[in-house]
């Protein structure tokens, strides 16, 4: 009786310090945040409250449907081709192949260099004069003139993916291969013995046991898909005309130009977005029933 | 017994956890000033803060302030905003600072700048001070550093193909580089007629300026108010000429809206890729280096405008320095704010860092002459210049510009329905900061039409 009192009460202790960080670093900001959507906050106006008033102008602004649409197109393309490349990636690297070492090791560059620096790196490729892209297109003969590839919508939203994912995939596919590498070899040895194929087994196996992982992998890339910044602003920087500005980006812009209260009702937007699709995630992940089995 | 043994060290550790956090703040907040200190707030490449750095030690000496730099980034927006935050938390530091001259209107609106009193504005662009560092009749910021935007060309190649001299108007520059391009096309397949700022930034608004000449803009004098129109005739005609430079005649690269910023046009240009080049005043040194393959082919001129002997109309670029309101040290910010401006400090920014005098009796300085030929030029292009609007929520409405225009660049809207998504854009905007008294009469805002 006495140590379970002294265990629970210890057990606060723990958790303490934790729930401090939380609110200090989580709640505070979020609240702040919230707070500060419903009150005019201009550096060249008095602040006042004024209610809804700034989610009523946001939804009325054709620039953050533009961000939105922008926005979600973005997290339904690459965060399925992201998770499909990952699978590939971790299914290969999972097999007893030569250097399977050094390759996994390899794969991973691309998630250790910081977004902006890729980002980067990749607008060289696209460049227009000097971009390697370019230089392909003029060695094997496709086209006798250079191809502005971020000049059309379409164009820059593939570099955008194509940037995103090139990074991004190794996260999914090291989050895959560590959930591969708990799944029993023994339950593959025993399908074998019941003549189950590789689709069977892919099917029967695999994918149960590696749900949960799964589910990590895509909750992870579609709250970071959501918010995407650092690509595009270094990529892009939202254009052309818009064609891949993100909420982010849209928040950013007040935010840095001294309009908090409308940047803040934005960013609430996108953080309760965030927060929806994360609870779907959990449900789909069946992460709450665990406990009871 | 063992769980005391544990348990013990537990809150200790708790305890030194929590603590954490507050002496962290603690630390931040213990700066506290001194009487003779005085915080300047500047911006820019580590050599240029070394010529800042020399000019306070010669400050210094000569007087009893001491100045601290506050070292921000050579991005733009980036000191924006670490002033922004500075300023309107209400601290007391920076004291003086250095201001884009985008800004000084959000500044002053803000009330963040404070008034220089007398200060003897005379040596200065008369018409600079008027329009930027004067607000409701009081003088709140003195130019430090001046631009304006020049047409760079090629001497040679006009000489080549028969011109006596660069354009006067805008159409001509059309036909020009149109013939130029055609006939250098033959040997260099990447050469383009006119480059200029078109991505999708501040750049792109500037130039947008420029090409819509007089009567273009965004504020308008009518029945005696200022009105904010941008679907005017003179900006559909500078839009329409800016897309058929690219989509039409094909005399600026099809990268023109994508990448094309400052640096960019420059190398093009010094590359020998172009005849015509819009850009600021530090292109000139550049292009007259030893090294660069245009060296001694490069003149610069005013603008063309659209209407026969009527002057270009630059943008007025450049950077001007303020005294912030909630400084606890006015004097010697003032002080340092004189100083900055006066001849030997605006001379040595000149030779040392090739920043155009704010103050125009430098324009005739002989060694600033022999060392920038161009000067005298630059000094028309000040004596013309029209500033951006000097309204608080101007990088607002530039950011809305910025959009748009590239979209018509990009060939996604025609100028037409551009300027009037800008129009709604921008009146919504203005709706949400109560100042519809800016809009023509009878607009309704995006708002309202339920968009």
């Amino acid at each position: 009786m006495r140590a379970e009192t002294i265990e629970k009460l210890s057990s606060l202790g723990f958790l303490g310090p934790l729930a401090f960080f939380i609110a200090l670093f989580i709640v505070l900001p979020v609240t702040g945040t919230f707070v500060d959507s419903l009150f005019r906050d201009v550096v060249f106006l008095d602040r006042a409250f004024i209610g809804l008033e700034n989610y009523r102008a946001l939804f009325s602004h054709p620039g953050f449907w533009n961000a939105m649409r922008f926005t979600l197109l973005f997290v339904i393309v690459s965060v399925p081709l992201e998770i499909l490349l990952g699978l590939a990636i971790a299914l290969t690297l999972n097999e007893t192949i030569p250097l399977r070492g050094m390759i996994r090791a390899v794969v991973l560059i691309p998630w250790a260099i910081p977004a902006a620096v890729s980002a980067r790196v990749f607008e060289l490729i696209y460049n227009y004069s000097y971009g390697a892209a370019n230089y392909l297109v003029r060695v094997l003969g496709i086209s006798r003139e250079p191809v502005n590839w971020l000049g059309t919508d379409l164009g820059a939203f593939a570099a955008v993916v194509a940037t995103d994912a090139w990074k991004t995939t190794p996260f999914v596919a090291i989050i895959l291969m560590a959930g591969l590498a708990s799944i029993p070899e023994i339950l593959y040895a025993q399908a074998r013995v019941d003549r189950a194929g590789f689709i069977r087994r892919f099917r029967s196996i695999t994918i149960p046991l590696l749900w949960p992982v799964l589910i990590v992998a895509a909750l992870f890339r579609t709250i970071h898909a959501l918010r995407i910044f650092d690509v595009i602003y270094v990529l892009t920087g939202g254009g052309p005309g818009g064609a891949t500005e993100s909420v982010s980006l849209f928040a950013y812009r007040y935010f840095t130009t001294g309009d908090y209260g409308f940047g803040a009702a934005a960013s609430v937007v996108l953080f309760i977005m965030a927060l929806s699709l994360s609870v779907f995630y959990v449900r789909l992940g069946g992460f709450g029933k665990r406990r009871r089995e | 017994m063992p769980h005391t043994g544990t348990a013990r060290p537990i809150p200790r550790i708790m305890l030194s956890v929590l603590c954490f956090p507050v002496l962290l703040v603690l630390a931040a907040g213990c700066d506290s000033g001194n009487g003779h200190r005085i915080v300047f707030s500047v911006g820019g490449t580590p050599s240029a803060l070394l010529v800042w750095e020399e000019l306070i030690a010669n400050f210094e000496a000569q007087s009893d302030w001491r100045v601290t730099i506050l070292r921000q980034p050579a991005d733009t927006g980036q000191q924006l905003q670490a002033l922004l935050v500075a300023l309107d938390s209400g601290q007391d530091d920076p004291d003086v600072f250095i201001m884009d001259v985008a800004w000084v209107g959000l500044f002053a609106a803000a009330g963040w700048l404070r008034p220089l009193g007398t200060i003897d504005t005379e040596p200065f662009f008369e018409q600079v001070v008027e329009q930027v560092d004067k607000y409701n009749g009081k003088l709140l910021a003195l130019p430090v550093y001046m631009d304006a935007g020049l047409l760079y060309y090629r001497k040679d190649l006009l000489k080549k193909y028969g011109y006596a001299g660069p354009p006067r108007r805008y159409e001509e520059l059309t036909a020009m580089a149109v013939a130029v391009q055609k006939g250098e096309r033959r040997d260099n397949p990447g050469f383009y007629g006119f480059v200029w700022q078109g991505a999708q930034y501040e750049g792109l608004v500037v130039n947008f300026l420029e090409f819509a000449g007089r009567g273009g803009g965004m504020l308008h004098q009518r029945n005696g108010r200022d009105v904010l129109d941008m679907t005017v005739p003179e900006n559909r005609r500078g839009l329409t000429w800016m897309r058929d430079l690219i989509r039409e005649h094909g005399i600026s690269p099809p990268s023109t809206y994508t990448a094309m910023r400052e640096e960019e046009v420059r190398l093009w240009f010094q590359q020998g890729n172009a005849l015509f080049e819009r850009n600021w005043p530090y292109a000139y040194a550049l292009h007259d280096a030893p090294g660069s393959p245009v060296r001694g082919n490069v003149g610069v001129a005013m603008l063309p405008g659209w209407e026969t002997d009527e002057p270009g109309l630059p943008t007025l670029g450049g950077w001007h320095i303020g005294i912030s309101a909630q400084s606890d040290a006015p004097d010697g910010a003032m002080a340092f704010l004189r100083y900055v401006v006066s001849r030997g400090p605006q001379k040595r920014l000149a030779l040392r860092l090739g920043w155009n005098p704010g103050r125009e009796d430098l324009y005739d300085d002989p060694e600033l002459l022999e060392k920038y030929p161009h000067l005298p030029v630059l000094e028309t292009a000040l004596e013309h210049a029209r500033s951006r609007p000097l309204l608080p929520f101007y990088i607002q409405l530039s950011e809305i510009a910025q959009q748009t225009l590239n979209a018509a660049l990009a060939g996604n809207i025609a100028p037409g329905p551009a300027l009037r998504d800008m129009q709604s854009q921008m009146a919504a905007l203005l709706a949400r900061y109560g100042r519809e008294t800016l809009l023509p009469e009878g607009t309704k805002t995006a708002g309202e039409r339920g968009q």
